[in-house]
């Protein structure tokens, strides 16, 4: 299967916190905190990114990182889906 | 009963709600107010708080006075089992006010009771006592510990007893909603030492790594799911001065296992030995037993725990549960049969499957299949569950089947 663009990893998120009945906000710099997007939605939004690209994302890279806002999520995924 | 302030511990100070108290100062009265007025607790109280705050006043009113005493959060204690408590004795405490027993008995001095998840998901009673939950001993190095557990959990109180019966253990409480932002509170309290499942420490890893590698930890503590080599050595890496431990624990067994050598399992040389004020070890089937000083009362002779292990060079190491339907969900278990039995309860589903899957972050996550009597989206029946279930019960993929699967066996695949 081919790879999601960052868009498509947008769409995912939108899917988990409407779920919620929530609106994703449409700037990238709108903070998790403030959505109410917790580990729990990552861990789902991770599920729904591997169920596309099928095959499993590897979470053990090193290096540390801040994930606090939309961007970041994004960013990190769509990264962890090339490695 | 003992005062606090008779403590050792009583000295040490209590950070809740941004407030900072002692236990001495909890236990002369500052602070009751957010539980309702509990200078005179009923002598068989089960106090069903909201928060840290009403969980540090319930615990200084039980050192003052409260004979027999059960801590939980409210959201565990559905109308049912408080039925059920209020007909066994217990007169329920609650923010808003005390409700009386329905049947009154005489209390059973100093006993402590437990919720636990049991076996079918409904939480079950296991009793303690303060004695009984005092599993650290001997002098500690001076520590400021986050405490991210739920009020009333054995962890929860792990931490508790610690600060009652050591001097220097203060103790910064997390609320639940304040989970994702503890590096952020750990920083600016100079929390010291942190106890957290292998998943919570992946997961501040994952969101706020260079803020958790700022920490001036000394401490680190591992448990409530097996722990992997691999967050063991991460954690390591960035605190290599901390002393990090791994802890297996019980509300039955109590604390057994503490592990300070940063290898994931346990020496294979700690299996049926004999060491007074220690457990006692033992693999049978594949399973681990554990005799314990520290287990709940009743619980005599070898324990089943229920946890497969697994035997690899020098090491023992859990690997998983035997047959059962809990999912482990970055240390909170959801029962399968109670998340399957809350589908079910939708007037358009006919069947529903539950299962753990592999997640990234915490471990796994609940997933359902379900074949419907008439169409409905996931995001509804997902809305649904988060109305009956705690969080991370609440099936995080719902895939719709056409039909009931059938296994050979003619059973139903649940």
């Amino acid at each position: 299967m081919s790879l999601l663009t960052r868009n498509d990893i947008r769409g995912l998120m939108a899917e988990v916190v409407a779920a919620q009945g929530k609106r994703l906000p449409d700037d990238d710099g709108a903070l998790l905190r403030d959505i109410g997007f917790r580990s729990l939605d990552f861990s789902e939004l991770a599920l729904r990114v591997e169920d596309d690209i099928g095959h499993e994302l590897n979470f053990d890279a090193p290096g540390l990182r801040q994930i606090a806002s939309v961007g970041d999520v994004l960013e990190f995924l769509d990264s962890l889906q090339r490695m | 009963m003992t005062a606090a302030s008779a403590l050792p511990g009583a000295g040490n100070t209590l950070v809740v709600a941004g407030r900072h108290l002692t236990w001495s100062e909890l236990s002369g009265g500052r602070g009751e107010t957010e539980a309702g007025n509990l200078a005179d607790p009923p002598p068989v109280a089960a106090h069903l708080v909201a928060d840290n705050c009403g969980a540090v006043v319930a615990v200084a009113a039980h050192l003052r006075g409260g004979a027999e005493t059960l801590l939980a959060t409210a959201a565990r204690v559905d109308e049912a089992m408080a039925a059920e408590l209020r007909r066994d004795g217990f007169a329920l405490v609650r923010p808003g006010g005390t409700v009386p027993p329905t049947v009154t008995r005489p209390p059973e001095p100093g006993r402590l009771w437990l919720l636990t998840s049991g076996s079918t998901g409904r939480p079950k009673r296991v009793a303690h006592s303060l004695a009984s939950l005092t599993t650290v001993t001997g002098k500690q190095p001076a520590r400021r510990w986050l405490c991210p557990y739920s009020p009333g959990a054995y962890a929860w109180w792990q931490v508790i007893t610690l600060s009652l019966a050591h001097p220097g253990q203060d103790i910064v409480f997390l609320e639940p909603g304040d989970l994702d932002d503890w590096p952020d509170v750990a920083l600016a309290e100079g929390v010291s030492a942190v106890s957290g499942t292998p998943t919570f420490w992946r997961q501040a890893l994952w969101r706020a790594g260079p803020t958790v590698a700022a920490l001036p930890l000394a401490q680190l503590t591992l448990g409530g799911e097996p722990v992997d080599q691999a967050i063991l050595d991460r954690l390591g890496e960035l605190f290599p001065r901390a002393r990090i431990s791994w802890i297996y624990a019980s509300s039955e067994a109590g604390a057994t296992i503490a592990v300070h050598d940063g290898r994931a399992g346990f020496p294979v040389g700690w299996l049926d030995r004999d060491v007074p004020g220690r457990a006692r070890l033992r693999v049978a089937d594949g399973e681990l037993l554990i005799e314990s000083p520290w287990g709940a009362s009743g619980m005599t002779g070898l324990i089943r725990t229920g946890d497969q292990v697994e035997i690899v060079g020098d090491r023992v190491h859990i690997v998983g549960r035997q047959a059962t339907d809990e999912i482990n969900v970055g240390g909170s278990k959801a029962s399968a049969a109670a998340v399957r039995a809350v589908l079910l309860d939708h007037p358009d589903v006919a069947w529903a499957a539950v299962r753990g899957r592999r997640a990234p972050l915490v471990g796994q996550v609940v997933v359902a299949d379900v074949v419907l009597r008439a169409p409905v989206g996931e995001a509804a029946l997902t809305r649904w569950c988060a109305q009956r279930l705690p969080d991370y019960a609440v099936p995080r993929r719902v895939r719709v089947l056409d039909s009931i699967p059938i296994k050979e066996t003619l059973k139903s695949d649940v």
